[in-house]
């Protein structure tokens, strides 16, 4: 099989069966799971075109996806805006959020870089908890509105609108990251990435470059976000804490840094592996210690990310 | 009105003095390795659990607790070097790199520290009873040992790294690691060194703040972003002028506390980081790199 073949019939492959995965998963905890999986596929994924793609060390990724959950949740509880359209907003904020911060980030190198972004994600962490009468504060929000088509509530049928909804995000914010990546654009990122002078001697504005990319992986993460906000029916201001962070973290990692479905493989994987062990007593806690050794293991042993260890050995 | 000012900079002053011991520390392990410690606060909470548990449960003391929580976190720190960070150094990433493998650290040992001690909420007595008055305010005696603490620890790292030997391998590590090894300094210990060294100032910081906040799993998270701002503020790459920036921060703070509330007060101090950053990449009194 050509190697272009092969970058088109695995992941359409792929597709056809978590499409068909539905039938064989009845139950609504095991579509849960596949659900929460495609939201964190989206997230790692995104992460990984400023992070792996461009060399951003951007470490608010998250504040993109709390951004998101935030505006849908307030959107469609608050102002009563359909949630359809309330998860897309989640996207449209995220993106303006990614740009306030990239402004400044992009004349910064290295590890001040690192302090200005996860600085961010905690100011607006802060802010979240600080505006109580607006956001729930602590204690967050509840009851936020479900999608529904007509009469046809999205609750029902053990979720499966819900699965396909998220199955469906997915596809498009691969598809949108698949363009971007491989548009004279994305080569640009690279070449940001891998040689910052070479770049800017042949006109690619660094600076420019690093504002488009994160407000660019903002855009999915943000909508990911809403959708999370409307299936979950809560918001709550976890999602700006480290454990959000070191999971979608380590899917980056071990799906491999640069990769495009690295990432999603991970996020699968890892969604499932980390739900199972939190069903065995006394693990609740002691999972996140589990991942945290699975990221150190990874970074020391296979630098790319597993995906990156089969495409070396040319399986 | 003088009155509330008055209470403002007292209170700025104890804020100034925490963020020094923790920003200090960073400060110690960036110059010499290049190396950002994202388990800096995680290694303080480790300090503040093991003074608890040595004085409180074990009833060995105070001043034992103190120590043993100091040299826990100073072992750990070391521990962290030689798995965490060594393997990498060289590596065209590194930096990167050891922000992710000390973030992960720092998920091991709050997590660690939940399943051990639980969540309930702990406190330290305090060092020295009774409250103190400074310029018409009054803070707690043992709030007066930090004050009076901090800059003597501040001035001990610092004649330690002018004028003893080792002090001055590690800096001579930190400008050139190829030359240092050439005239024989053993470049591995001068690592595990800094890296002891500023967990064993976490630890010491966070075993006396156990007094003064409650011990809880996560406490080292908040004191870790303040001293992420104060580095911003002050750049990286000299103590005296994090030491100063901490003190500014600790100042501007407690006014913005006075004057806008609580919650909106780490919103300013934000934008005023971004602020500078526009203007001054490598901080206020940062030269350049």
């Amino acid at each position: 099989m050509s190697t272009r073949a092969r970058d088109i019939l695995v992941p359409l492959a792929c597709l056809a069966v978590l499409a068909l995965v539905p039938l064989v998963a009845t139950e609504s905890y095991t579509r849960h799971l596949f659900i929460i999986a495609f939201i964190y596929g989206i997230i790692a994924s995104n992460w990984n075109l400023s992070l792996g793609h461009c060399g951003v060390f951007n470490f608010g990724h998250l504040t993109f996806f709390g951004v998101g959950v935030y505006t849908a949740a307030i959107a469609a509880k608050t102002f009563g805006i359909n949630p359809w359209i309330a998860i897309w907003l989640g996207g449209v904020t995220a993106a303006f959020a990614a740009f306030l911060i990239a402004t400044p980030v992009a004349r910064l190198k290295g590890i001040y870089v690192v302090l200005v972004t996860f600085a961010f994600s905690q100011l607006a962490m802060q802010l979240v908890l600080s505006q109580s009468q607006i956001t729930g504060g602590a204690e967050g929000m509840v009851r936020i509105p479900f999608m529904r088509i007509g009469d046809y509530s999205f609750v029902r049928d053990y979720k499966l609108g819900y699965y396909y909804v998220g199955l469906g995000l997915l596809v498009l914010s691969t598809l949108f990251l698949l363009a971007v990546i491989n548009s004279p654009f994305g080569k640009s990122l690279k070449a940001v990435r891998d040689a910052e002078d070479y770049a800017e001697s042949r006109g690619i504005s660094v600076s420019t470059q690093r504002i488009l990319v994160l407000v660019l992986s903002a855009v999915f993460t943000g909508v990911a976000g809403g959708f999370y906000a409307i299936y979950l029916r809560v918001a709550s201001p976890e999602v700006f804490g480290f454990g959000t962070l070191a999971l979608a973290l380590s899917m980056v990692l071990i799906g491999g840094t640069g990769t495009t479905y690295g990432p999603i493989a991970a996020a699968l994987a890892l969604t499932f592996a980390t739900e199972s062990l939190a069903g065995i007593r006394g693990l609740e806690e002691a999972r996140f210690i589990i991942v945290a050794v699975a990221m150190i293991l990874v970074l020391r042993l296979a630098p790319g990310g597993l995906l990156g260890l089969l495409n070396r050995l040319k399986i | 009105m003088i009155e509330t000012l008055l209470a403002a900079l007292v209170s700025g002053l104890v804020l100034g003095s925490l963020y020094a011991l923790m920003a200090s520390g960073l400060s110690v392990v960036w110059t010499t390795l290049g190396v950002f410690n994202f388990a800096h606060g995680a290694l303080m909470m480790v300090g503040a659990f093991v003074a608890w548990t040595v004085s409180e449960a074990a009833g060995l003391g105070l001043l034992t607790g103190i120590a043993a929580g100091t040299l826990v976190a100073a072992l750990l720190g070391v521990l962290i070097e030689r798995l965490l960070v060594r393997p990498f150094y060289g590596h065209r990433s590194m930096l990167l790199i050891t922000v992710m493998t000390t973030l992960a650290a720092m998920i091991i040992l709050e997590k660690g520290a939940q399943i051990i001690w639980g969540a309930r909420l702990k406190q330290l007595p305090r060092l020295i009873d009774g409250e103190v008055s400074i310029l018409g305010a009054t803070i707690s005696a043992h709030e007066a040992v930090l004050v009076g603490l901090a800059p003597l620890i501040l001035f001990a790292i610092w004649r330690f790294t002018l004028k003893t030997r080792t002090g001055r391998s590690l800096r001579a590590v930190g400008q050139n690691q190829n030359s240092a090894a050439l005239i024989g300094i053993d470049v591995p210990v001068a690592f595990a060194i800094a890296f002891g060294l500023s967990a064993a100032l976490a630890g010491l910081t966070g075993a006396l703040l156990g007094s003064i906040r409650f011990i809880t799993p996560v406490m080292g998270a908040e004191p870790l972003v303040k001293a992420m701002i104060v580095v911003i503020f002050g750049g990286l790459g000299s103590l005296g002028a994090t030491a100063g920036a901490a003190y500014l921060i600790g100042l501007i703070e407690a006014l913005l506390i006075v004057w806008l509330g609580l919650y909106w007060t780490p919103f300013v101090l934000f934008l005023m980081m971004i602020i500078v950053l526009v203007f001054r990449p490598n901080g206020i009194f940062g030269g350049k790199e």
